[in-house]
Parts: structure tokens; C-alpha cells; sequence
């Protein structure tokens, strides 16, 4: 369902992501790991094509994301990194405009909508702007506004961040009930305990190169212990004024 | 004291920069083109100023989060000490109190003095012109992506100065007409191209308001750039209809055409980021002077000469829109 071949892409003379080739089937949900600045957000944001690779090309859903256009847009769902949501619309405009966009039905919409914001607890903020929602309102929105069209390919940037957990827990387990329907599901969190329990492959990025790319049967250890090990982590400078008394 | 200074020097710096923000009137084509009308300046200035007078009466202390003011170690007799300093810190507190002096002279000057506070204590302790203020919900949408990006456009406008200052001038113009029965006939084609002026910087930098988040959805909706531009545009002859109805609806649409005709180039290519609660700031010298030139032929031709020349504006918004609704697509 998503197929990467050497896809690239340089700001200037920085390579923020090279040549990463990877197969994801249908069905999948695969969790995309890095540290920060690592190439995960870049890489999203060229298989949702809101960047052009340098080099390399990729199918989403069966169409080039370089040639795609309008198409590609329809088949895919998005949770961008910045949320993609307009501060003078409400939560439930929001998900009005997006259903009216992707060309559902009047009634499919608000029906939709009001399952939405049930299940996302949204539904005492459906009247706020977005501009005046939390931080976690704000990603639930969004998060709503990539199901609702009920798109074959999911693309979520941080979907678990800034949720609380019985959210959180809602949103993994729906996630987990649609890519079971076939639904290809494509993440990228920090928060691993979450998904070590749903992912069914994990591609670990760093510094622009894919080091670890492996179905959920081959986890050895602790999903946590895998990543430090592929991740190096710099050492923890001691401050130490910090806690030494008052200043 | 000593822990007042810090935080008083904060908020000088945040309202310092705050009125930095205004300085988009320089770029305005009403208030540049005001200048060159000699008799009318000083009445065009004064409803600017009234419009602006609200966002620029806020509240000093404002700009500290009130829960950070909550966990600063600073005593009960402390925050007395801010509330009562703070206002003195936008310049508008000294503006009235040099007002209220000259008033004390000059009592005829009281109801000057009574408006202007009026409107202060208004724009200092009304919360909301930060924000979204809740009649923005009432725009109604009845149904369709189209409609609803209309309406989030009207939105966007209604937090804009420009807006403002275009309805206070159709206000004014209607109560001349209805109160005033011989109005001049040149004087309703003035009064409307004056409110097109009012909003012609704002065709310049439709995109303007929008946030990266915005502008990221746009790229993510399988729609078509001129669609989006489309929306815009549809809003922004909404208000231009409504607020010149009741003077020349026909000159106001000719001269709001070649507006946008003129402006969708800036728009794209600018990409100027606004303020909300501010006037719009034009985006170069030659754009608006060719846009004035634009509104001033079209809306005078369509007065004077025929209303025919509505055609000729529609094409050539709608040619722009769709050349520069191609370029949104390709850069989104």
C-alpha cells in the first residue's frame, strides 16, 4: 500500500532524508521512530506530498506521490505535524468542511461528525475555535479530520502526543480495529509503550537512513530497549546548580 | 519596587512591539491615498482613528498570562502597585489624560473627551479583541465545502481594521443619505469608492491571516487552488455588497472586481503576514497605486458611463483568479 523507492531530500547542502526504500502492505500499521530531527516529519510530509523529494518516488494507495495530485489527496488521511487546522473555524467546522470537501454525503457528514466527537470527547468543545482549543483538542480535531473520509492510508504525525491516556487508548484501539478492515495505518510517536502494543512493523530512522526496519514478530526485547540500543543518546550534562539550595 | 521593574520592563517591550504592529497603516491604500484628498483628510483620519482606537486601548497588564502573574513571587500590595502603573504604559492613557486637561479649559470639548473614554474603557476591558469574538459564529453556511470556506473567509475579513472602517463609512453615509435628503448624487459614488479604498489593501494579502496550520490544510484538500481563491474572493464582494448596498451596489462590485483583479498577484506572490485587529498593509508602492488606478476607473465608469462594465471586471477577476489560482496549486 505504501512503497518507497530511494526517496530523497536535501535543504541545501543538508540531506534530511536519503534514499529510504520501504514496503508497507496493506492492512499494516507501521510505527515510524527517530529522535528529533531525525527525517520522520520529512518523510511524512513527501508521502502526503506537502514536499516534493529531491530525488526517488513513492506509491501511496497506488499512486505516485510526485504525480498524484488532487487524486492522491483523496485517498489518503493526515494528521500533519503543525495539525493543519484554521483558527477561525470551530472543532465541528472543521470536520463539517472536511466531510463537504472529500465529497461525503450531508448526512453521512453530521453523522460521522457526531461519532467523531463522541469518541474523541470532543463533544463539550464542538462549538470552540480552534484558535482557543488545548493543545489536546486541537489534536483530536485533526485526528478527526483525517478519519472521517474513511481513507484507505492513514498518515498521523504524533497522533498520541499531548492526549490523555483514555484517549490515547481509544485512538490506538481504533486505529488497530480499521487496519484490521484493511485500513493501512503509517505513525510516528515517541510514546513507545503505545505503540509496541499496536504496530505491526517498526522502522527505526536516524539521521536520515532507515536502521532498523522489522515486522512486530521479530521484536526481541522491549521496544524501549531496541531503540536505545539503535538510538545513541548523548550524555546528560549535570547542572549543577540545579537543586543545590536556593539561588 | 525592585520586582516591579523587570515585569513593568516586560510589558513596555511587549506593548512597544505590540504598537510596531501598527505601522501598517503606512502601507494602506485608504490612509496613502487619504493624504492626497485635501478636505476630506482630517475626517477620514478621525474614523480611523475611531476604528483603531479599540485595539489600541487594551489592557497593558494583559500581556503577562494571568497564571504566570499568579506564580511570581510578588506580594498582595505588589499587584496593586501593576494595575494601578500599567495602563500608563499605552501611550492612549496619556493621550486621554492630556484630553481630559485640555477638556477642563475647553468644556465643549467634554462629549469629545466622554467619546474617546468611552471607547478606551470599551477596547481596555472587553477581552475579546485579542481573538474570535462570538458574533463570527453567527455567519451562517448552509451547506457544501464551497459555502464553508465563504464563510471562514468572511471570518477572516471580520478581523481585519479594514472591515471596520469600511462599515463605519457605509454607516456614516447612510445616515447622511437617510437624514439628509438632498445627498449629493457624485457624493454616493465618492462615498462608495472610498469604501472600496477601505478594503482594497486587504485584496492584496488574502492569505494573509491564515496560519501555517491553514495554509497546510489547503494542501492536504483535494480541491483546486482557484477554488480556494474563488472563496476568498466571493467573500470579499459580500461585504463589499453589503456595506455599499445603500449607495451604489453596482459601483461598489465593478470597483471590488478589479480589486482583486489586481490584488490575487500580491496575494500570491507577497504572501505578507497580517495582524489580526490591525489594517491590512499593502504589499508594494506600484501595486497599490495600480490597484487605486483600477478601482477609480472601474468604479466610475460603472456610476457614470454604463453598469455594463461589470462584465469586463468579472473576467478579468475571474482570468486572475484562475491564473493565480494555478500557481496556488502548483506551489501547494
Amino acid at each position: 500500500m505504501i512503497s518507497c523507492h530511494n526517496l530523497t531530500r536535501r535543504f541545501g547542502d543538508f540531506t534530511a532524508v536519503d534514499n529510504l526504500s520501504f514496503e508497507i502492505p496493506a492492512g499494516s500499521i507501521c510505527a515510524f521512530m527517530g529522535p528529533n530531527g531525525a527525517g520522520k516529519s520529512t518523510t511524512v510530509n513527501m508521502l502526503t506530498g506537502l514536499l516534493t523529494p529531491t530525488s526517488g518516488d513513492a506509491t501511496v494507495a497506488g499512486l505516485s506521490i510526485v504525480k498524484g495530485g488532487l487524486e492522491l489527496r483523496k485517498r489518503i488521511g493526515v494528521l500533519p505535524a503543525n495539525l493543519g487546522l484554521f483558527d477561525d473555524l470551530t472543532v465541528a467546522e472543521h470536520l463539517t468542511l472536511t466531510g463537504d470537501v472529500y465529497g461525503l454525503k450531508r448526512e453521512d457528514t453530521h453523522l460521522r461528525t457526531e461519532q467523531l466527537l463522541r469518541a474523541l470527547d470532543l463533544e463539550n468543545g464542538r462549538n470552540v475555535f480552534a484558535s482557543r482549543c488545548s493543545s489536546g483538542m486541537r489534536k483530536k480535531t485533526a485526528l478527526a479530520m483525517a478519519l472521517i473520509h474513511n481513507p484507505p492510508v492513514l498518515f498521523l504525525d504524533e497522533p498520541f502526543e499531548a492526549i490523555d491516556p483514555f484517549t490515547s487508548r481509544t485512538i490506538s484501539e481504533l486505529l488497530s480495529r480499521v487496519a484490521r478492515r484493511g485500513t493501512t495505518v503509517f505513525l510516528t510517536s515517541h510514546i513507545l509503550s503505545t505503540i509496541e502494543r499496536m504496530a505491526t512493523q517498526f522502522i527505526v530512522i536516524r539521521d536520515g537512513h532507515i536502521v532498523w526496519n522489522a515486522p512486530a514478530s521479530e521484536l526481541t526485547k522491549s521496544l524501549e530497549e531496541m531503540y536505545f540500543d539503535l538510538v545513541e543518546y548523548p550524555p546528560v550534562e549535570d547542572l549543577e546548580w540545579l537543586g543545590s539550595g536556593p539561588s | 519596587m525592585a520586582r516591579l521593574r523587570p515585569v513593568l520592563k516586560a510589558i513596555a517591550t511587549a506593548m512597544k512591539r505590540e504598537r510596531k504592529t501598527f505601522g501598517s497603516i503606512a502601507t494602506n491604500n485608504f490612509f496613502v491615498a487619504s493624504l492626497l484628498m485635501a478636505d476630506a483628510v482630517g475626517f477620514l483620519y478621525l474614523l480611523g482613528a475611531l476604528v483603531v482606537l479599540f485595539p489600541l486601548s487594551t489592557d497593558p497588564l494583559r500581556k503577562i498570562p494571568p497564571e504566570r502573574l499568579a506564580i511570581w513571587p510578588l506580594s498582595a500590595v505588589e499587584h496593586r502597585r501593576l494595575r494601578l502603573l500599567t495602563p500608563w504604559l499605552n501611550p492612549v492613557t496619556w493621550g486621554l489624560a492630556a484630553l481630559a486637561i485640555w477638556a477642563l479649559r475647553h468644556t465643549e470639548s467634554f462629549s469629545l473627551l466622554a467619546l474617546a473614554a468611552g471607547l478606551f474603557a470599551i477596547g481596555f476591558f472587553v477581552p475579546s479583541v485579542s481573538g474570535e469574538p462570538v458574533f463570527l459564529r453567527w455567519i451562517p453556511a448552509p451547506g457544501g465545502a464551497f459555502v464553508q470556506l465563504v464563510r471562514k473567509s468572511l471570518r477572516e475579513m471580520m478581523l481585519t481594521l479594514d472591515f471596520y472602517l469600511a462599515l463605519l463609512l457605509g454607516v456614516s453615509a447612510l445616515a447622511y443619505r437617510l437624514y439628509v435628503p438632498a445627498f449629493p448624487e457624485e457624493g454616493r459614488m465618492v462615498m462608495t469608492l472610498l469604501i472600496v479604498l477601505a478594503l482594497s489593501s486587504y485584496a492584496q494579502c488574502l492569505f494573509g491571516l491564515e496560519s501555517k496550520g491553514g495554509l497546510t490544510r489547503y494542501r492536504l484538500m483535494p480541491i483546486e487552488g482557484w477554488e480556494i481563491l474563488a472563496a476568498k474572493d466571493v467573500a470579499y464582494l459580500l461585504v463589499i455588497l453589503v456595506v455599499t448596498a445603500p449607495l451604489s451596489a453596482i459601483t461598489g462590485l465593478a470597483a471590488g472586481l478589479a480589486a482583486l483583479a489586481v490584488g490575487h498577484a500580491a496575494s500570491l506572490q507577497e504572501g505578507r503576514e497580517q495582524t489580526r485587529w490591525r489594517f491590512s498593509s499593502g504589499a508594494s508602492f506600484n501595486n497599490g497605486v495600480t490597484q487605486v488606478l483600477a478601482i477609480a476607473g472601474a468604479g466610475v465608469t460603472a456610476y457614470r458611463i454604463t453598469p455594463l462594465i461589470l462584465l469586463p471586471c468579472v473576467l478579468a477577476c475571474a482570468g486572475s483568479a484562475w491564473w493565480y489560482g494555478r500557481k496556488l496549486q502548483s506551489e501547494l
